[in-house]
């Protein structure tokens, strides 16, 4: 029984579609990210479950009742904002008391709550500080703390950890993962940052050009991407134009590299159908000699990029460009410029018929 | 160079500070007109100022016009403000070209125009009719401040606030007024002032009757350089001080204050 549920939502400003017929639904308690680049659609959507811009058509329902035409205020729905948002002129207790507030809670109880709701959060003390004596990490968590300290019915963070350096990102995306789960209030959470997506979701959306591209648990997004957008744009890939020689002996061929066997794909295929195989780069081993029971190819090495505990090789074999994952211990056995072997094995080709 | 600039920026400010070195001590003058230096010293022309209704229907009248004119301007720019600053209509720049153009002509040109278009509708001599001309004038100032103001909000409030369940009504009261409250106190200081000083319109427009205090002086200073002048302009000098200081002094206060005690390893 989904929670929240958008039917059909379109949005056109002039003749430019900004979203094209997004429907989703959302499990109660679900942690849901709206994932894609920017102009993609997710902040959109966003700000139409919110209620701040309308859908050109389709309907937002919440717990099976449609709050399309309901204002932002009578939605019940907590928002945290990429800048934050809070009001300057309250301090941080004042802030997360101002939701009590507005639903009427008297002052002595609202502060108490909103005490409460700042040590949830693990900002206790920090009540009386107004938010520009408070760092970044601190006034994300009010905004959160604010955002939840009505039992909202919804969770809406939009790209809330942008504006963080990457160590108190990485701490932050634990923190709210925490809160989250302890409050279980279904959230959706947007960025375009996809690590963030991997290690946050039960579920990600991929948007692109106002289009959904894919909902699925995050591993089954990268490992079984439903089109080339979406195994491009989620993790490192190498995608080669092939076409489906046998559907029934599961192979398929590009011109250049020859036959490739593949274990399984998600559509059903037919001969000479054209489609796109996916390598992801730490499926590829590269080695000095060719290993028995793998498909091999020839490659010569281009270009070196050591990150220290792995490296990225990327080099030709034939016409196409392969890149290569290599933990940083076996790159010595590899220069620019020399030819070597690449392999794999067919669980690792993934078949993209879009 | 460094010595020239030191005494450059020395001489500049004492040629800024020097009409306010003379106009104090002549202010306690106790020659029949304004004389520098003062040949002796006595608080007469203050007792003259406080006790003489010349001076004192002029100063109610300033005060007066520059009251209403405040009010009348600030509900005037405010809706104005929000509508040029958020909103997208046909003939916005026009609107926007309008609001500032009494900023670019000139006061005497303003003031002529006044005269008759007051006039016809005999309004000259009148309190209304100075506030109405001065009204026109403190609008652009009352706008270039607050729109700057508002420029500089960050809509995410508004939006923050209404997903908080507060109704737009109760946003703008909890949380657009309160943040812009500066913006608006200095705009309309800013309109207050242009009312308060405004020479050129009130010297048109504003006749024996509705006579400004900076009309008043104009007229004493042509015809009897009355070192009354030289108190008015004393005592406005350090009004504009203690408006320029309060601030200061009050967030001085506040430090002062205890604050409240802080927990441990509250960093």
């Amino acid at each position: 029984m989904s929670y929240l549920q958008l039917s059909d939502i379109t949005k056109t400003y002039g003749h430019f579609t900004a979203l094209d017929n997004v429907s989703l639904s959302v499990d109660k308690g679900e942690f849901v990210t709206f994932l894609g680049p920017s102009g993609s659609g997710k902040t959109t959507t966003l700000m139409i479950i919110a209620g701040f811009e309308k859908a050109s058509a389709g309907t937002v329902e919440v717990g099976g009742q449609s709050i399309s035409q309901l204002a932002p205020h009578e939605r019940n729905i907590g928002i945290v904002f990429q800048n934050y948002a809070l009001f300057p002129h309250k301090t941080a207790v004042e802030n997360v008391y101002f939701p009590l507030q507005m639903r009427g809670v008297s002052r002595t109880q609202g502060l108490r709550q909103a005490e409460d709701m700042l040590s949830l959060v693990g900002l206790k003390g920090f009540g009386h500080r107004h938010p520009k004596e408070l760092s970044g990490g601190q006034q994300q968590r009010v905004a959160l703390a604010r955002a939840l300290v009505f039992e909202p019915s919804l969770l809406l963070l939009d790209e809330p950890l942008g504006a963080l350096d990457k160590n108190l990102r990485e701490q932050m995306q634990i923190e709210i993962k925490r809160i989250q789960r302890s409050l279980g209030v279904t959230t959706i959470f947007v960025t375009h940052d996809q690590s963030e997506a991997m290690s946050m979701s039960d579920r990600i959306v991929v948007f692109e050009k106002g289009r959904i591209e894919q909902a699925a648990a995050p591993l089954d997004i990268y490992h079984r991407p439903q089109t080339s957008f979406v195994a491009a744009f989620i993790g490192e890939s190498n995608l080669i134009p092939a076409t489906i020689s046998s559907a029934a002996g599961k192979t398929a061929e590009n011109p250049a590299l020859g036959a490739f066997d593949y274990a399984g794909a998600d559509n059903a295929l037919s001969d000479g159908q054209k489609v796109t195989l996916l390598i992801r780069p730490e499926h590829i081993k590269l080695s000095r000699n060719p290993i028995e029971g793998r498909r091999n190819v020839r490659m010569t090495v281009e270009t070196i990029v050591n990150y220290g505990d792995n490296a990225l090789v990327i080099g030709r074999a034939g016409e196409v460009t392969m890149r290569v994952r290599v933990l940083g211990a076996d790159v010595v056995i590899i220069k620019e410029g020399e030819e070597c072997c690449i392999s794999w094995m067919p669980e690792s080709v993934f078949v993209i018929t879009k | 160079m460094n010595l020239f600039m030191r005494w450059t920026g020395i001489l500049v400010v004492i040629f800024i500070a020097a009409p306010l070195v003379i106009v104090v001590p002549m202010s306690f003058s106790s020659a029949n007109s304004l004389q520098f230096p003062p040949p002796g010293y006595w608080l007469g022309y203050y007792r003259a100022y406080f006790t003489n209704p010349d001076w004192l229907i002029p100063t109610w009248n300033s005060i007066l016009i520059a009251t209403a004119t405040t009010i009348l301007t600030m509900i005037l720019v405010v809706p104005a403000t929000f509508a040029l600053v958020r909103h997208k209509f046909r003939g916005k720049s026009f609107a926007d070209l309008m609001m500032l153009m009494p900023l670019a002509v000139p006061h005497i040109v303003m003031a002529v125009g006044y005269y008759s278009y007051l006039g016809d509708l005999g309004l000259v001599h009148s309190h209304l009719g100075v506030i109405l001309a001065h009204t026109c004038l403190s609008v652009p100032i009352a706008f270039l401040v607050l729109s700057a103001n508002l420029k500089g909000f960050d809509r995410n409030l508004e939006r923050a606030a209404q997903s908080l369940g507060a109704s737009p009504t109760k946003t703008f009261m909890h949380i657009t007024l309160p943040i812009l409250r500066p913006g608006l106190i200095i705009s309309a200081l800013f309109a207050f002032v242009q009312s308060f000083d405004e020479t050129v319109v009130a010297i048109f427009i504003s006749g024996r009757d509705a006579a400004t205090l900076p009309r008043k002086m104009f007229d004493s200073i042509r015809q009897e350089a009355d070192p009354v002048i030289a108190v008015i302009s004393t005592l406005l000098f350090f009004l504009v001080l203690i408006g320029i200081a309060a601030p200061y002094f009050v967030s001085a206060l506040r430090s002062r204050a205890p604050k409240p005690s802080r927990p441990a390893g509250a960093h």
